[in-house]
């Protein structure tokens, strides 16, 4: 569907790096900090803006079209007579609710299968990864170009975001089952299974801490590939696209053919902000496993 | 668990998947919101102007039933389904091209998909990691943190929107690549293939600028971490040559996972590559695929999105079977 | 370093701004000669610039294709279904009689004059063909062709996919030859309409003569592709692609002794239809001059391609700028056996619920012309429907007393535009003229009034502001409208569902793909309401498209078969029989017309059918290569690049000199 997928087979985006010198680590801290700050931005903005206005943004013709940019329409208004900054506004704050609560079903289902088939194993573990790896190899594009025929506009974009949840949890709960894996054999779970635990509390306490750094990697990156899935659906016309999100802004634009017709911010900005969006999720990412290693690393 | 374990493993979750996905491409377009013999019947009877006899119509519908593939229950058709693809590869005529097989127009537009696929593939694995070694072998240069940048910005910039750029600076403010894919019929020479290569530039381009930027990444992230380990230490402290480094000891460990990573993402890779052939009405599946949900053809549904489940499963196999040559630490797991 | 940092993390992305920019400036004229350019131009140079195939740019017409790809691309043979749209019907087949698409009359093209009545009852009629007319291959064009192909018809029905075929076969009783050039046919029924059923009704002909010499050899014509045809026409085809994209025609040698060669000279030596891709990249390819005649292009892009070379024309120089003459409206369809839309009350609240002001200035700039009867308002049908009704409408009242006709829709809307900033020499001055641009009106937009309607109805609105059922639920509205393949549809489409949804009512728009909305459209199931391009009527013979209308038509209100014609489910007895009444009647006879008219009134009464808007039909030429085009002013025939005036097209474009 889109490149952002591919983050999600990139389970060696986190590997930790083991011995990080101390100017790396002052580094990451930047890194994290950046990443959250853009990510705050983007968040309280698009939370608390909303408050701010009682129009509509995608009622058409509330404001003569094509308007240039000024103090009155931030990005002035586009060929339907809306206005661009107040879309953008809806359209990140939709785009993060529905990455976030994609992103949670995702990493919880990821989790639960990953973990459970790495401790349990045996003939479970070969008939769960077996199904993960199909969902992994089969490409979802057609299926999704199928389904988003069948499904557009008879429902609301949250059917769109349990597609995403179906197609999307086979690359975390792959990763998470190889860490498992790794961490079964060793010592201290041994102990703590003498010791009798059950299994739910082994995995839940003894294995669930290791793992929790890639979660929470894979958690953030997890919303990315929602945000930018929706947005490719978006684009084709096969998601709800009169709710105001990333991919809906840039469909509009798209049609009305924004860049040719000189409708430079309509275009621009979903596109800016999407990068933009993506540089605060990357850093955090990255930041907060780097910081994560130093901290093991000196404890 | 020896080698030949390891290849019938492989082989047997190749045959699952084949499995899984063919039954999933059976059961999907049934529930297409078009039904391809109610419209014909009705085209006929607003051409004719009058409804038809309705036991006419019963027997049209029957006939039809029969020439789609569509009479039967649901299992047995879905039995026949299985059937006619695993033994003969027949998914039975087009809908919208009747009465030609689907089989021609797949074997018609499998080349370019392919062709495309494979190009980009490349060049973009390669090149992707080569720059992401660097990136991450010099990681404390400021070129090293502005190639890692590159990949930063260009990967989420999604497909439409860089295949958008591409044409209106490559094909139309500076016109050297054509706006629309033209390729003339005629026996394949010199000629044919640099009409070819030209038609197929901007695709490619836009394939590989979106796919190289995760490789940049991870390849950076993956080398910065190798190098940071025991033995690559040890062999600066014993005077190896920075050069040799980074090739020898750096970019051999790193770049097995990138190849395990490559096989995990064949599937996405080829969604992309559908994703660019409609958005530059290049003849492959991907664009196949779309008019055939447009015009609720299922044969040519079936046909196309098995075909792509059949290239991706078998990518992957391939990938699977040649990591041991390249891995000789592998365990077969 | 933090500063450094972040410039480093900036430089891309101000990279990409650049680049977009890049993109976003052009060169400020773009020449013709620019077209083309790549490996081909550049190998030769001095005999000018050469099209993606391979012929001179400066011989060759290039169309954009109106289907865009096409699914059947080696399919040619007229007796199954082929890729018609590939210039088959306009450059490759010769019919008895064609329609004119200018003044929507027919006339002869194979044949010598109309057809001759035989007897009183209108069932026998004597056919003469014009002596001289040769197929491609060298091969005279005879009653012997015509004979075949009859026989074909009538013996290969079952396997024949074309659907006109079932036409012939239901119309025709029985036919002879009586020499090489003259055959006589009976009719099932008394017909009036003999020439435009085995001729051309403006789109096709339900008979398309093929070679018997060829066709004959064959063993079974169902399965014979027919691929490279042997035609009548003057052009026959050089190549075409595999894949459904593009074909090219080359005129013939003789193409004096083709079926319209007494026109006159086709101008283009070649003719390629070709598709350039969805709008976003096919305007640019517009601009570069690579093609010379479009199809459907959004107002927006024209305007963008206009900006950047003054080779690129509208069909008229002032708004709204497109020629509005096709057969065809866009209107809204409801299932009239649905509730709450089986209440009249409840379809005028929905109409006056719409501010169509507003829906045409949003989704096309306000470039349309509106028409209040459940018929286009052409030129043709102006005089014989629109005028005599227009006192009607002026008077016509709702149950309540209420007057919904507004005759000031067209100035108020001149207006608007005038307040948007359009400036006075682009907007027709004076009340006919802005009649003849706008439409004579529309229904008022009065909310107020579709509130009293819908509460007779039983539906109130919610605190919310939405109307609700009469058992208290809020009432949702499914629109299904086109998807990507339309997009002036689906631009009007959304527009109308945020008209009636500020006017309370909770609309769901579902644009669709081109299966599903004939499905939505064939079958009683799935259709509530859908924007759809309806009541096609070109000639004022309004049978052509109503005379499905009739109480057997009328399907159950749960039956999910396919259905005829009647896709609104429209059951009014009166207009019944009217419809078959005017079926037994000489077209020219004026009670004929005087019928039409009275089905009109009571289509309004019942609003059983929200009309919107002519189709836009935008057809921009690019005048780099060939001039000519027919226009406002210099209206020569309609301007469309397929039906017949494609043919009147290449007999009087002029060639620039552009090489």
């Amino acid at each position: 569907m889109n490149t952002n997928v591919r983050l999600e087979s990139a389970p060696s985006v986190a590997v930790v790096p083991a011995n990080p010198s101390y100017r790396s680590r002052l580094r990451l801290n930047l890194r994290l900090r950046m990443g959250l700050t853009i990510l705050a931005i983007f968040a309280i903005g698009s939370f608390t803006l909303p408050f701010f206005t009682d129009v509509n943004p995608s009622e058409q013709g509330a404001y003569m079209k094509n308007l240039p940019i000024s103090i009155k329409h931030l990005l002035g208004t586009n060929s339907q007579g809306q206005d661009i900054f107040w879309f953008l506004v809806f359209a990140i704050r939709n785009s993060l609710i529905l990455g976030v609560a994609v992103s949670l079903c995702v990493t919880t289902i990821a989790t639960l299968v990953g973990l459970s088939a790495g401790y349990i194993g045996g003939w479970f573990e070969r008939v769960v990864m077996l199904i993960t790896d199909s969902f992994i190899t089969i490409p979802v594009f057609p299926i999704l170009i199928v389904l988003g025929a069948l499904v557009r506009g008879r429902t609301s974009f949250w059917v769109v975001g349990l597609l995403l949840v179906i197609f999307g949890w086979a690359w975390g709960a792959r990763t998470i089952r190889s860490m498992a894996l790794s961490i079964r054999e060793r010592e201290f779970i041994n102990m703590a299974r003498f010791s009798g635990a059950s299994t739910f509390d082994i995995i839940l306490k003894e294995i669930f801490p290791y793992v929790y750094a890639y979660i929470v990697v894979g958690f953030i990156n997890t919303i990315l590939f929602a945000i930018n899935t929706e947005a490719a659906l978006a684009v084709i016309g096969l998601s709800k696209v009169e709710t105001p999100t990333l991919g809906s802004i840039i469909f509009w634009a798209l049609n009305y053919n924004a860049m040719f017709i000189g409708q430079y911010t309509w275009i621009v900005a979903p596109v800016v902000a999407t990068v933009l969006l993506f540089l605060g999720l990357f850093l955090t990412s990255t930041g907060y496993n780097e910081l994560y290693a130093a901290r093991r690393g000196h404890s | 668990m020896g080698l030949i374990q390891y290849i019938a493993a492989r082989v047997g979750v190749y045959l699952f998947v084949l499995f899984i996905g063919i039954t999933v491409t059976f059961f999907l377009p049934r529930l297409m919101p078009s039904d391809p013999i109610e419209n014909y019947i009705a085209q006929l009877q607003n051409q004719a102007g009058q409804s038809m006899d309705p036991e006419d119509v019963a027997e049209l519908r029957a006939s039809l039933s029969e020439l789609y593939g569509l009479e039967g229950s649901l299992f047995s058709q879905y039995v026949g389904f299985l059937k006619r693809v695993f033994l003969t590869f027949d998914f039975g005529p087009s809908f919208s091209s009747f009465p030609r097989p689907v089989t021609e127009f797949i074997l018609v537009a499998l080349p370019w998909t392919l062709g495309l696929l494979i190009m980009t593939t490349l060049i973009a694995w390669t090149l992707g990691n080569s720059i992401g070694l660097l990136a991450g072998f010099f990681h404390n240069k400021r070129t090293a943190t502005m190639l890692e940048v590159v990949g930063v910005v260009l990967y989420p910039i999604p497909y439409y929107i860089l295949a958008l750029v591409f044409i209106l600076v490559l094909a139309y403010v500076f016109p050297i690549f054509p706006i629309s894919t033209t390729i003339r019929p005629g026996p394949l020479n010199f000629e044919k293939v640099k009409m070819i290569l030209y038609n197929s530039a901007l695709p490619a381009l836009t394939l590989v600028t979106a796919g190289f930027g995760w490789n940049i990444l991870s390849m950076k992230s993956l080398s910065f971490s190798t190098k940071q380990e025991a033995f690559v230490n040890f062999a600066r402290l014993k005077g190896v040559p920075p050069r040799t480094i980074m090739t020898s000891y750096v970019f051999r460990n790193a770049l097995l996972p990138q190849v395990t990573a490559l096989a995990l993402s064949m599937g996405t890779i080829f969604n992309g590559a559908l994703l660019t052939e409609i958005l530059f009405s290049y003849p492959g599946l991907g664009l196949l695929m779309r008019s055939a949900v447009g015009s609720g053809d299922y044969n040519m549904l079936y046909g196309t999105i098995t075909m792509t489940i059949i290239a991706v499963a078998t990518a992957t196999l391939i990938i699977d079977l040649i990591y041991p040559f390249l891995d000789p630490r592998i365990r077969y797991r | 370093m933090r500063s450094t940092w972040l410039t480093h993390k900036m430089l891309p992305l101000t990279l990409l701004l650049v680049l977009l920019a890049l993109a976003a400036c052009q060169p400020a004229t773009t020449g013709g000669t620019e077209a083309s350019a790549g490996g081909e131009a550049a190998a030769a140079p001095q005999a000018g610039a050469l099209t993606d195939v391979g012929t001179p740019r400066h011989e060759t017409l290039i169309f954009q294709t109106f289907d865009r790809k096409s699914a059947n691309p080696d399919a040619m043979n007229p007796l199954m279904q082929y890729a018609v749209w590939r210039g088959f019907r306009e450059l490759g087949w010769g019919y008895l009689w064609e329609t004119d698409t200018g003044t929507g009359e027919s006339y002869p093209e194979l044949a010598t004059e109309m057809p001759e009545v035989l007897n009183d009852e209108h069932t026998r009629f004597r056919i003469t063909l014009k002596e001289g007319i040769y197929w491609s291959d060298g091969v005279e064009f005879t009653t012997d062709d015509v004979i075949y192909t009859l026989d074909t018809y009538f013996n290969e029905k079952e396997k024949l996919t074309n659907g006109n075929v079932n036409r012939i076969v239901n119309y025709v009783k029985s036919y002879e030859a009586i020499d090489k050039y003259t055959f006589e046919v009976e009719t099932v029924n008394p017909s009036y309409d003999l020439h435009t059923v085995m001729g051309v009704y403006t789109w096709a002909s339900a008979f398309i003569p093929v070679p018997k010499h060829i066709f004959e050899k064959e063993a079974d014509v169902s399965a014979f592709r027919n691929t490279y045809p042997v035609t009548l026409g003057p052009y026959v085809v050089k190549e075409y692609d595999p894949n459904g994209f593009w074909q090219l025609w080359e005129r013939r040698e003789d193409w004096e002794r083709s079926a319209w060669g007494w026109m006159g000279e086709p101008k283009a030596k070649y003719v390629l239809y070709k598709d350039f891709g969805p709008e976003e990249s096919r305007v640019l390819a517009f601009v570069q001059g690579q093609y010379d005649v479009d199809t459907f292009m959004s107002p927006d892009s024209i305007k963008g391609a206009q900006e950047r070379t003054d080779k690129i024309t509208t069909f008229a120089s002032t708004m709204p700028y497109h020629n509005m003459d096709d057969a065809c409206g866009y209107g809204v369809l409801m299932n009239m056996h649905k509730a709450p839309l089986d209440q009249a009350e409840v379809r005028w609240a929905m109409a006056l619920s719409l501010d169509l002001k507003e829906v045409g200035i949003n989704s096309v700039n306000g470039e349309f012309k509106a028409s209040p009867l459940p018929m286009v308002d052409t030129q043709i049908k102006r005089p014989i429907y629109f005028e005599p009704l227009l006192p009607w409408l002026n008077d016509f009242t709702l149950a309540d007393g209420y007057k919904p006709f507004d005759p000031a829709f067209s100035s108020d809307l001149v207006a608007r535009l005038q307040e948007m900033g359009i400036d006075a020499s682009q907007l027709p001055e004076g009340e006919e003229a802005i009649s003849e641009a706008f439409g004579i009106g529309w229904w008022k937009y009065d909310p107020e009034q579709a509130e009293k309607l819908f509460n007779a109805a039983g539906m109130t609105k919610n605190a919310d502001g939405f109307y609700t059922l009469p058992d208290g639920t809020v009432w949702e509205l499914e629109l299904v409208i086109p998807g990507d393949w339309n997009k002036v549809m689906q631009r009007v489409g959304f527009s109308i569902a945020d008209s009636w949804r500020k006017s309370g009512i909770q609309v769901n728009a579902r644009q669709v793909d081109n299966a599903e909305f004939s499905n939505t459209q064939n079958t009683n199931a799935l259709l509530t309401t859908t924007l759809n391009w309806a009541n096609c009527v070109f000639t004022p013979n309004y049978l052509n498209s109503w005379q499905s209308m009739s109480e057997e038509n009328l399907m159950a209100a749960d039956a999910s078969e396919p259905i005829v014609g009647n896709v609104w489910r429209w059951n009014n007895q009166t207009a019944f029989d009217l419809i078959a009444e005017s079926k037994a009647m000489d077209q020219s006879d004026p009670k004929f017309l005087e019928n039409g008219r009275m089905i009109l009134q009571e289509m309004v009464t019942d609003m059983a059918y929200i009309n919107i808007m002519n189709i836009p039909t935008t057809i921009p030429t690019n005048e780099t290569y060939w001039t000519n085009f027919p226009k406002q002013d210099n209206y020569y025939a309609v301007p469309y690049s397929w039906w017949s005036s494609a043919k009147e097209m290449v007999v009087n474009i002029e060639p620039t000199g552009v090489q």
